[in-house]
């Protein structure tokens, strides 16, 4: 009998460990833009839902394989972030940043529902050979499809620090999250940086969105609940923390899973705003201390 | 004393309005500008006068709505009873969500006000057995008449009936908002929303005057949520998702933030524009959503200060 619950809490923690990667996709391009540049993208679910779709269309209509079509969809939707930024986000900058709380929600009624024209309400998926895959290791199992997605997002991330580490626009990123008068002062472009920003925040929920849309339904309105999910990551790793948005996007992942497996499956998705409500009570520096973009 | 004259001319043009019309269209449409006048109103409370982003308009007005038909359904309360239990319930959920209000402001307290509305939406969508979920609440009892030894005095289970029960708490409503935003409350809220830190130095109690606005917002939403239940008589969570509340934020911030006129314009405006674009239901989101973002980056004064600047 333990033996049994055994399998089964470890192929919960797997299942959790499946959509935290997503939900770390998500939130590291959230916590980027609030760290560098201060503001929090409200439209930032609707990057990634658009990444699913633009997935779903690079792999049907241009019938590119999986990893293509992951890659296009991240480019263009990196393309969108630039423009989003350019439309939505720098003309306030000069005034009252908490204005883009209201111009960043506007921007997200507007891709939502302009997908919902699009694409139709009617539920999708990009289907690939590999969900047909097993994969099983000792009492777990689940599909290839599955098992890329933690592998993917530990490998985007990966690039992301040797990008943020080591060239000179992560130097320019990181230079800029400390202090953007300083910054500028020393030759950093601030627009090019929120430029840059923009593209990598928006290229990674894409690419989230992508990986997710290859294992579930996707919907015009899934953006919605995938970024309420990133603020709970984000608050919960700290704003602007790119590690702490690692580990707490895993621990949200397969806090859900267990809360699905051994409560109630409908529970699932209160717990996350629970936990943020109770975060930021409690705790509004999250869990894993106060740093900004730190790598 | 053209201010005076227009209000004057304002409250004559509603209280004749159903006299002059035919049919149920046009008194329908003004109720529920109304009801949408009322919730951006209240919103603007917290948002324009007190400076906090809240994106939970939405759910306190669904609160009101699910409390009054659920009082009314389960004990056959009459409308007396469950407006102004309603009002109670949705006001101390107001509080409830103040409280986090306190500690937070700007980006974290709006994300805190949707994981609010989206919570709010979970129960009404998901709690079967007390929502009936998806399908909704129907067979919502109508507001009855008022009868004093035997001779009715006033029916509200007609359209015109119930127009003017909406009328009356409209205007109750902007009496409320005008008194409190010229009294001694609205200079500490928009003494908060200019400089919390300053205001606070000068004796204002911050922390009560938010919880303070977020009630209010809130009772003014159960309110309408009331009124919406008992005249529609059947309502459904997708009334009151996120949607909702980003519909409210548009009429507010396209009216006018900080002003009693500008959420009422907004609210004319936005409800308004879909009755004529019909057509267009489709765009009609994506219309407000660009509305929102060419408001706040170019007229962020909205159309009350537009109105204002072409006169003075």
């Amino acid at each position: 009998m333990g033996d049994l619950d055994l399998g089964f809490l470890a192929q919960l923690v797997v299942n959790g460990v499946v959509t935290g990667g997503v939900y770390v996709l998500v939130a590291i391009g959230l916590t980027l833009i609030f760290g560098v540049l201060g503001i929090v993208n409200f439209a930032h679910g609707e990057l990634y839902m658009l990444g699913g779709y633009f997935g779903l269309v690079a792999a049907t209509v241009l019938k590119l394989d999986f990893f293509s079509a992951l890659c296009l969809a991240m480019a263009g939707v990196a393309i969108l972030g630039v423009i989003a930024e350019r439309v939505v986000f720098r003309p306030l900058r000069r005034r009252d940043p908490t204005d883009t709380i209201i111009t960043s929600f506007g921007l997200a009624v507007i891709l939502q529902n302009a997908a919902l024209l699009i694409f139709g309400a009617q539920p999708q998926m990009i289907r690939t050979g590999l969900s047909r895959i097993p994969v099983s290791v000792w009492k777990v199992s689940l599909t290839m499809q599955r098992a890329i997605i933690p592998v993917t997002a530990l490998v985007l991330v990966l690039i992301l620090h040797c990008i943020l580490r080591y060239t000179w626009t992560g130097r320019s990123l990181r230079a800029a999250a400390q202090n953007s008068v300083v910054a500028s002062l020393v030759g950093v472009d601030i627009n090019k940086v929120a430029a840059a920003t923009f593209a990598t925040g928006a290229a990674l929920a894409a690419g989230a969105g992508v990986l997710m849309g290859s294992v579930f339904m996707m919907q015009p309105s899934t953006g919605s609940m995938i970024a309420l999910k990133a603020f709970t990551v984000v608050i919960l790793g700290g704003m602007g923390s790119v590690y702490g948005a690692v580990g707490a996007g895993f621990l949200l992942g397969i806090v859900e899973s267990l809360t699905a497996g051994y409560v109630a499956n409908e529970l699932k998705d209160v717990v996350a705003f629970l936990i943020v409500i109770l975060v930021l009570l409690f705790r509004p520096q999250g869990l894993f201390g106060t740093a900004l973009v730190k790598v | 004393m053209l201010k005076v004259a227009l209000a004057y001319a304002a409250a004559a043009f509603m209280l004749l309005l159903p006299m002059g019309v035919t049919g149920t269209y046009v008194v329908h449409v003004a109720i529920m500008t109304m009801i949408f006048a009322i919730l951006a109103m209240g919103l603007d409370l917290v948002l324009g006068y007190c400076g906090q982003y809240s994106f939970a308009q939405g759910a306190f007005f669904g609160l009101g709505a699910y409390a009054s038909a659920l009082l009314a359904l389960h004990f056959g309360l009459p409308f007396v009873v469950t407006l102004p239990l309603a009002v109670v319930i949705a006001a101390a959920a107001g509080v409830l969500l103040g409280i986090p209000a306190l500690r937070l402001s700007g980006h974290f307290l709006a994300i805190t006000t949707i994981a609010f509305q989206i919570v709010v939406y979970l129960i009404m969508a998901q709690w079967y057995g007390l929502t009936h979920g998806m399908e909704g609440l129907s067979g919502i009892p109508a507001v009855g008449s008022v009868q004093i030894l035997g001779t009715t005095l006033a029916r509200f289970d007609t359209p015109n009936g119930m127009y003017y029960l909406t009328l009356a708490l409209f205007g109750l409503s902007v009496l409320i908002a005008v008194r409190l935003a010229r009294s001694r409350i609205g200079l500490e809220w928009l003494a908060i929303h200019d400089d919390e830190l300053l205001a606070r130095a000068l004796g204002v109690d911050s922390m009560r005057r938010k919880v303070l606005a977020f009630a209010v917002s809130a009772a003014m939403a159960g309110a309408a949520g009331a009124i919406l239940a008992h005249y529609l008589h059947s309502i459904h969570p997708a009334e009151f998702s996120v949607w909702t509340s980003a519909t409210i934020l548009a009429m507010t911030v396209i009216g006018g933030r900080g002003t009693v006129l500008g959420p009422i314009l907004g609210a004319v405006l936005l409800t308004l524009l879909p009755e004529v674009l019909r057509s267009a239901d489709e765009f009609r989101l994506i219309i407000y959503g660009a509305l929102m973002i060419i408001f706040v980056t170019f007229f962020p004064v909205g159309l009350v200060g537009l109105l204002r600047k072409r006169g003075a």
